[in-house]
């Protein structure tokens, strides 16, 4: 059911193609210059990612009723968001790496800093280290604190280091070395020794990668980023090969943990900045509905089977940060602020040996997935709930490609649940569901409130194929007045991927005292990070109309051990940085410290290329009402029980129509749940605005 | 009475609510504090009770303040019993008398009412930067007495009837060092204590006075049928242990916490009848410490998602002798409890679990030897206060996993975050050489303990040290389930052109600049050595954390030269 209509679609050049590869479904969006989107879901192949994004291709090629290589030459930005980098990672199938570290600090990497995420679970070994500890291996020399060279660099060190790392196998070179954030010279020369006594393509130096204080974040990011480079970049340069000599005329771009994209090329010096580049291409989605709404302050709720992923927009602006975790592993790359919850369509109901539901966190994955499935399932899962509730159906659901069966969601609902706690089944699938949206509203809660934003104030976005199931149920108990889905919301990333800018961030450290800094030294310290910046750009193909280079700059009190980013926005005015420090410190911290002292920590420079704005789709504002494929019995909540719900296909509700619940809509790639009282508008950009009514809580 | 008459869907609801609110009073402390030991080390913890001062919900905190919080309700309860209003709030302390876990912990507890009735207790326990005392910043390892260690705190009313009592606050004010802190640290946690009580009100409207009262009571019996049935898995029995400490702060003398464990059927008695006296130095531990270390013990040998309020340990007796080291009388010192002779007591209740139930036992930690240097910056800057932290010991082993190599203190079960040497060198006058695993150190196990650490600096500068180091002397990580013990520490002073200096556990000296050496504690390693998977044990040769002439003797395998395969 991959479009409603079978005829071909004519298609007005240029477009944009937009491709998620998601561990289950690759997402392809196609926008083109009239702002007409179009949505294609193939099966991933993960032996080899870019075979499912050919297909992808192949599919919209059919569908167009163009050869491939006319869809990809009228293709004026190819935008990729891949899980490459994420799965290498989380399937540990990395590059053999071997590490040089200072004399004496072999074993930062794998001491980390003593940092146990749940210390309650002490059973939990850490991950395992990247590079055992044979091939950590010191070398002579020593940087001082004052970034002054103590004791010579030892480059016969590295020649024999580099004997055990070719006897051992080693693909891929690391080098961290303590204080190199202060004076790279020791690092540059054991570069360079590893060159001279190496064959190998793949070497990352720490002040190249992850230019921060402290040897274990630093040398953890850099570890990192050896050992995926070999694969991701070798998989990134044979996908842009293969799409240039198909048709393609510009290079792919890569969605970023920063949520901003960047070319193949630029991104092969340091791959370790993709590692969120699925998530993080929601940004961009934000941005899409940031216009389309009309509002600046957004909190994103994106939904899928495992997990949910909430990202806040404040002021038309998402939060970067320099602390990313994953799988356990730290890294000090920007990467946009996304707290991610273990809820979604296949999280499992289980009740403990003691009588208490449990919702989540564990899901059933793809495969089983929810019992309904039919693939073996045993748990009952939140789709087995919404099966049971009536608000999915039984049949096929994303082009054929599960089939859901209400009578094993109902069999494993009423085995693990309904019979433990001596309920009805219909009791225990409302209670899953009202346990699933409780833990939603605590991770919303999460990202605003603990930062110090109040929800109410904000505009909840409902994404993921799951996400508009729950959206107005989270928004009514958030206080939210109305909650956004996007018309393509299954494929929210890929469709974020083609309203995403070129974004490329570069940062030192820079220790000094906000009123006494030297501004020579700030002045070559901002120069230096600009001139990367503005090369980057410039190799992009932007020039100075459409591209931004913005400063920024780290702070804290003294005596604080984190800090805190603020903008420069008129050149440097310690007066008004002060200001504007007090005031980020006050909105996150509620106080702060008049005149006390304020360190700089480090600089900052984004560099952004834009992207002319798409257009959304627009479609004629229809007359008459649509009417309902069918109507169903669908469980509502504990006040309204049972009621007849129109259903409405998503094809058949165009801009400017106004329904009330409750109903359901259909879509290509989601349902959405209406509730009784709630109102839903189709607006000026084809996209679903519900307006929900104050009344009966969750 | 039982949960049958609870909607369970609703008991859920209410559960993850009440774990939610104590989180988001969290949120509200680390955001308002000044301190940075608030809003950057999370040292402290709060927690819902109800009208019985029973706790029904905890979040946040280290390990340490497990299920404490239950006795501070209590005393003030007992305190102002019948003069408790809508719009107090409470202030205490003092271990002696107002169930305080020890002094610098102080505990902000607001009563929450619906229609008259008092509904619940919202609670924020949290460790001050200063108290007044004998040493500045809470710890005076000198003190021979409770009144060398800070102000003591009884049950108070801090806001009565929603004014602060301001004469009160000034006497607060006017004991610590660091006024401006405590002030803005107190707002915080009273504010924290605010949303808290907003949001129970909330509840208690929705679902009603009575009903509320029956899903508190709902969730601390499930707690209760939790533990009971991990208790049911373990074999009736006795079974005793005992850990020792080897000074009391200022003399070598063995100092033993003793503990009997009785197991029948489903019900659990902690008896530490004869365990030794109060001790002169400051490691007694309070009966609400105490009780936190051994709730932390059961808690931390069974599942880590088990339920963590006083409904988990409900059905748990413990018997602490008055005078002992475990429950001592006024007015012994008692500031270092919360680590020391926590660790110990934490110990006891493993090592004799582990004759319950060897598989799930779990051997010992490492005792730490981080010493605190202190002077001033680099040609007389600065005053500043370092914390060795980057010779903190290794953790013991269990079934499945090794001992990490180097962690945090045992009573937060690691949860520190060790600073990077590039950090601290930019704030203090030092430069670090050395921080790396120790060889042959390691408790020997089917899996090994943790390695402890070689660690070495240069203190470029005059300073005094004030020495920590319980894991000096005597072995501390111990092996379980047949695994063997641990290296002790050490930790050795090289004054620049001076004598060298063996550090003693505790005490203060002062030297020039000066560099030093520290080998940390090794953890116990848990099962037979002989039965490592070899591959671990060529892993570890290969590592060079444990050497050939080890692998052979302990592990029973000839390793060959180059690490890589044994020779039969």
């Amino acid at each position: 059911m991959s479009n409603q209509a079978s005829e071909p679609v004519s298609l007005i050049p240029p477009w944009r193609i937009g491709v998620d590869v998601g561990g289950t479904f690759t997402d392809m969006v196609l926008s083109d210059a009239s702002g007409a989107m179009h949505v294609f879901k193939v099966p991933s192949v993960p032996a080899d990612p870019g075979e499912g994004v050919v297909a992808a291709l192949g599919q919209a090629a059919d569908r167009f009723a163009l050869p491939l290589p006319d869809l990809l030459r009228d293709c004026a930005l190819f935008v990729h968001g891949s899980t490459v980098a994420t799965n290498t990672m989380l399937e540990r199938r990395g590059a053999t790496v071997g590490l040089l570290t200072t004399e004496g600090f072999r074993d930062s990497l794998e001491i980390r800093r003593g940092i146990r995420e749940d210390q309650w679970d002490h059973r939990a070994p850490f991950p395992e280290v990247l590079v055992p500890r044979y091939l950590r291996l010191p070398v002579g020399g020593r940087i001082d604190r004052d970034g002054t060279e103590y004791e010579a660099f030892d480059a016969g060190g590295v020649a024999e280091a580099m004997k055990t790392f070719e006897a051992e196998g080693v693909e891929s070179v690391a080098i961290c070395l303590i204080n190199s954030f202060l004076n790279p010279a020791h690092e540059s020369a054991a570069k360079s020794a590893v060159e001279a006594n190496w064959d190998g393509e793949w070497i990352s130096a720490s002040n190249d990668i992850a230019p921060v204080m402290g040897e274990y974040e630093r040398g953890s990011t850099t570890v990192v980023n050896a050992y995926l480079a070999p694969k991701v970049v070798a998989y990134l340069q044979a996908l842009d090969r293969q799409l240039r000599q198909l048709g393609l005329t510009r290079s792919i771009l890569l969605v970023q943990s920063n949520g901003g994209a960047v070319s193949v090329d630029q991104v092969a010096a340091r791959p370790v900045n993709l590692v969120l580049s699925g998530p993080a291409a929601g940004v961009g989605a934000l941005n899409l509905v940031r216009r389309a709404a009309g509002t600046e302050d957004l909190i994103s709720m994106e939904i899928g089977g495992t997990s949910c992923d909430v990202a806040l927009m404040s002021g038309g602006k998402v939060g970067v940060t320099d602390q990313l975790i994953i799988d356990g592993y730290h890294l000090a790359t920007p990467a946009v602020e996304i707290h991610t919850v273990g809820a979604g369509g296949g999280t499992i109901a289980r009740v403990d040996d003691a009588g208490m539901l449990h919702v989540g966190p564990q899901g059933a994955g793809a495969r089983p997935g929810p019992a309904a499935y039919g693939f073996g399932g045993q748990d009952a899962t939140v789709t087995d709930a919404q099966l049971l509730l009536g608000r999915l159906r039984s049949g096929p659901y994303a082009g054929g490609a599960v089939t859901l069966d209400g009578g094993a969601a109902r069999e494993a609902i009423t085995r693990t649940v309904a019979e433990p706690l001596s309920i009805a089944a219909e009791a225990a699938a409302a209670g899953i569901v009202q346990l699933l949206e409780q833990n939603l509203l605590h991770a919303v809660e999460r990202i605003s409130l603990q930062r110090g934003y109040n929800p109410r104030g904000f505009t909840l976005v409902a994404a993921g194929g799951a996400g508009p199931m729950h959206g107005a149920s989270v928004g009514r108990a958030l206080g939210c007045p109305r909650v956004y889905v996007p018309r393509q919301a299954g494929a929210f990333c890929a469709v974020g991927m083609l309203h995403s800018d070129v974004r490329q961030d570069y940062g030192q450290v820079f220790l000094g005292d906000l009123d006494r800094a030297d501004r020579d030294d700030l002045k070559q310290g901002y120069d230096r990070l600009e001139g990367h910046a503005r090369a980057s750009l410039d190799a992009e193909g932007f020039g100075a109309d459409d591209s931004r280079i913005e400063r920024e700059i780290d702070l804290r009190y003294r005596s604080q051990q984190y800090s805190i980013r603020v903008p420069l926005t008129n050149g440097f005015d310690p007066a008004g940085i002060r200001k504007a420090f007090e005031a980020e410190h006050d909105r996150q911290f509620g106080h702060i410290q008049p005149d006390g002292a304020i360190e700089i920590t480090s600089l900052h420079v984004v560099g952004r290329g834009l992207f002319a704005e798409v257009t959304a789709g627009r479609r004629e504002r229809a007359d008459g009402a649509p009417t309902p494929v069918e109507t169903r019995t669908v469980y509502q909540n504990a006040a309204d029980g049972w009621a007849d719900t129109p259903v409405y296909a998503g094809a058949d509700l165009e801009p400017g129509h106004q329904l009330d619940g409750p109903l359901l809509v259909e879509e290509q790639t989601t349902t959405v749940f209406v509730g009784v009282g709630d109102r839903l508008e189709v607006d000026a950009a084809d996209n679903f605005l519900i307006h929900l009514s104050n009344g009966s809580a969750t | 009475m039982t949960g049958d008459s609870l909607d369970p869907i609703v008991l859920a609801l209410v559960q993850n609510r009440l774990d939610n609110i104590s989180l988001q009073m969290g949120w509200v402390m680390t955001r308002t504090a000044r301190s940075p030991i608030f809003n950057q080390s999370h040292d402290f913890s709060c927690f819902i009770a109800d009208p019985d001062g029973t706790l029904v919900s905890q979040a946040d905190g280290i390990p340490i303040h497990t299920g404490g919080g239950g006795f501070a309700v209590r005393a003030l309860l007992k305190a102002f019993a019948g003069k408790i209003d809508d719009g107090d709030v409470f202030l205490l302390n003092d271990p002696y008398v107002a169930g305080g876990n020890h002094l610098p912990d102080w505990v902000i507890a607001r009563p929450v009412f619906a229609g008259g009735r008092l509904t619940a207790f919202t609670c924020n326990r949290a460790h001050q930067s200063d108290i007044g005392g004998g040493a500045a910043g809470t710890y005076n390892p000198a003190a021979t007495e409770i009144f060398h260690e800070g102000i003591r705190l009884p049950p108070l009313k801090l806001i009565e009837a929603g004014e602060t009592r301001d004469d009160l606050w000034q006497l607060l004010l006017i004991n610590c060092r660091t006024p401006e802190l405590l002030d803005g640290d107190l707002r915080a946690m009273i504010g924290s204590t605010r949303i808290g009580a907003e949001r129970v009100a909330a509840l208690v409207d929705e679902l009603g006075i009575e009903a509320t009262q029956r899903y508190f009571e709902g969730i601390l019996s499930h707690a209760d049928r939790r533990f009971r049935a991990d208790l049911g898995g373990l074999p009736d029995g006795r079974y005793e242990a005992e850990e020792i400490t080897d000074n009391d702060c200022f003399d070598k003398v063995e100092i033993a916490v003793r503990v009997a464990l009785t197991v029948d059927g489903d019900r659990l008695t902690v008896d530490f009848t004869g365990s030794d006296p109060q001790m002169r130095g400051f490691k007694n531990s309070s009966l609400a410490n105490t009780y936190s270390a051994v709730y932390m013990g059961l808690a931390s040998f069974f599942e880590p998602d088990l339920p963590r309020n006083e409904g988990t340990f409900r059905n748990v007796e413990i018997i602490a002798p008055e005078g002992s080291v475990v429950n001592p009388r006024p007015p012994a010192p008692l500031t270092m409890c919360t680590v020391f002779i926590a660790h110990e007591i934490v110990h006891c209740i493993w090592k004799a679990l582990a004759k319950a139930d060897p598989t799930r036992s779990c051997a010992g930690w490492g005792k730490s030897v981080h010493g605190v240097t202190a002077g001033n910056g680099i040609g007389g800057g600065e005053p500043y206060v370092m914390y060795h932290w980057n010779s903190m010991p290794g953790g013991g082993a269990v079934e499945g996993r090794d001992g990490f190599n180097q962690i945090g203190h045992l009573i937060a079960l690691g949860g520190l975050t060790l600073p990077n040497v590039e950090t601290y060198e930019q704030l203090y006058p030092v430069r670090f050489v050395k921080q790396e695993f120790r060889c042959d150190s390691a408790g020997a196990g089917a899996y090994r303990g943790g390695t402890g650490i070689d660690y070495e600096v240069e203190v470029l500068e005059e300073a005094e040290y004030s020495f920590r180091g319980e894991g000096v002397g005597l072995p501390s990580g111990w092996g379980a389930a047949g695994g063997g013990t641990g290296a002790p520490g050490d930790m050795t002073l090289y004054p620049n052109g001076g004598e060298k200096f063996e550090a003693p556990p505790y005490g203060v000296r002062r030297f020039g600049p000066l560099r030093m050496t520290a080998r940390s504690p090794g953890g116990g390693g848990w099962g037979d050595p002989k039965r490592r998977d070899p591959d671990r044990v060529l892993r570890d040769v290969r590592d060079g954390v444990v050497s050939r002439d080890k692998a052979a003797e302990v592990y029973g395998m000839t390793v060959s030269a180059d690490g890589r395969t044994t020779v039969s």
